[in-house]
């Protein structure tokens, strides 16, 4: 097995290989695989003040937004996750991450969170209308869409078993199970679970390690976009389901409803675990 | 996968107060000049020491404390031409302790950066007994706590912001006492 990382997307993204390949074909997989995290880190980070995210963030309200299809392909999955989940899941808590310092300020002000609207269309040219003030955030989803990028980056290279994990949300492809361990939120140091995983993605979210309490209240990363409130639960939620896009954006809705059954699951192909 | 013992001597004490840490090697010192410079058929290493003066312009820079005087570097050449700079460095988080190197090109920006070694700090614990049992047998040598017995973790994104911080850090070195 050989095993790359690298610091991408606000987290460390790990890429092994497990095929038997010359030093040179390994080394150049690894290259374009990473290529494509940088790619998405590019396009979709909050940070960035160049990148898609941050040009439609400062967009006025009714302009039209070129975005490159990547990102296009982000927000349609977004929107379509946003839909089936009856607005669990909503990229328009930007302003809820920034309010409560866990993104960084913007130099605007804050656009207050409604659930339930539309900020945005996108145009059949591929291009976005902005149709609210709301600042977009792509946390829940665009690593995972990384993930799924770098998969198939590697399968072009002509790798066979691989596994790529952007700090949790990971995808394998191969002939034999991979044995995912899940951490323990009760314990995150510690392992609770395992899972054996084959030519599938799995995702993680839970709280642990975002979680801030300060004198203004207790805060997280995971924000439910039905009430646009922090969740807080010690638990841990993971979703398998063919891409990690879908895997990562549904771990939100599991976490918001408690139930690892959610109709939305199933509609996405997807199955859940909470812990 | 054989692990080296290139670690910085504050990782190996600090992970020493653990019975069993999780830890991955990524790549060798070595490798990772390699991954970073393919091109490259010397690198010359030497130990980068900065003035006073240099500190308070990096911190001026990267808006961050200087940290170091002393930095682990090498020098990139392809026969005679300069290629760049690699520099080391290991950052500590809230669970875990990260050695990286940064490499950069001549005009101080950063080309890439790779992990070296992952160790969580906390130790590593199994707790469910149904499939503890699959591990019976494996000892640490076989390779259970030190990564390549076990394939993956999955839980909450882990951010990396001291390691971002860190290469902030290094790229303002590199402004102040490296570029060409």
């Amino acid at each position: 097995m050989k095993r790359r990382a690298q610091p991408w997307l606000g987290t460390l993204v790990e890429i092994s290989i497990a095929d038997a390949m010359a030093d040179t074909a390994l080394a150049a997989a690894f290259e374009l695989a990473f290529q494509q995290l940088a790619l998405v880190h590019r396009l979709m980070s909050f940070h960035a003040a160049d990148s898609d995210l941050a040009r439609i963030n400062r967009a006025p309200v009714g302009s039209i937004v070129e975005i490159d299809p990547h990102t296009r392909t982000v927000l349609q999955a977004a929107m379509q996750v946003t839909a089936a989940s009856a607005g669990l899941f909503d990229i328009r808590i930007a302003s809820r991450l920034v309010d409560w310092d866990l993104l960084p300020p913007a130099g605007q002000q804050l656009p207050a969170y409604q659930p339930q609207q539309l900020s945005f269309s996108l145009t059949p040219e591929g291009k976005l209308q902005k149709l609210g003030a709301d600042w977009l955030d792509l946390g829940g989803i665009a690593k995972g869409y990384a993930v799924d990028l770098a998969i198939q980056s590697l399968q072009q290279s002509g790798v066979q078993n691989a596994c790529v994990n952007a700090g949790g949300d990971l995808r394998v492809i191969g002939d034999s199970a991979s044995e995912i361990m899940l951490r323990d939120p009760a314990s995150p140091a510690s392992m609770a679970y395992k899972i054996s995983l084959q030519n599938q993605a799995l995702a993680t979210s839970a709280s642990y390690f975002s979680l801030q309490h300060t004198e203004r209240g207790s805060h997280s990363a995971l924000v439910n976009g039905q009430t646009g409130e922090a969740m807080l639960d010690a638990v841990s939620v993971s979703v398998s389901a063919a891409q990690c896009m879908l895997a990562d954006a549904l771990t939100k809705v599991v976490m918001a409803s408690g139930n690892a059954k959610h109709a939305c699951l199933a509609q996405f192909g997807a199955h859940a675990l909470i812990i | 996968m054989k692990i080296a013992v290139t670690a910085p001597l504050l990782l190996v004490s600090l992970a020493g107060a653990s019975s069993s840490a999780f830890a991955t090697q990524y790549l060798t010192v070595e490798q990772a000049q390699k991954a970073i410079f393919p091109e490259a058929t010397a690198f010359k290493p030497a130990t980068l020491q900065v003035t006073l003066e240099q500190m308070r312009q990096m911190e001026k820079l990267a808006g961050l404390p200087a940290r170091s005087a002393a930095w682990r570097t090498f020098t990139a050449f392809k026969d005679d031409k300069l290629l760049g700079y690699i520099v080391l460095d290991d950052v500590i988080g809230k669970f875990e302790l990260i050695s990286y190197a940064v490499g950069l090109l001549p005009d101080a920006s950063v080309k890439q950066i790779e992990i070296l070694t992952y160790r969580e700090s906390h130790g590593f614990e199994i707790r469910n007994a149904n499939w503890r049992q699959q591990f019976v047998g494996k000892t640490a040598a076989a390779g259970l706590s030190v990564g390549e017995g076990i394939a993956n973790i999955s839980g909450a994104t882990l951010s990396c912001t001291h390691v971002t911080d860190g290469v902030r850090r290094i790229a303002a070195l590199a402004q102040v006492a490296l570029k060409k």
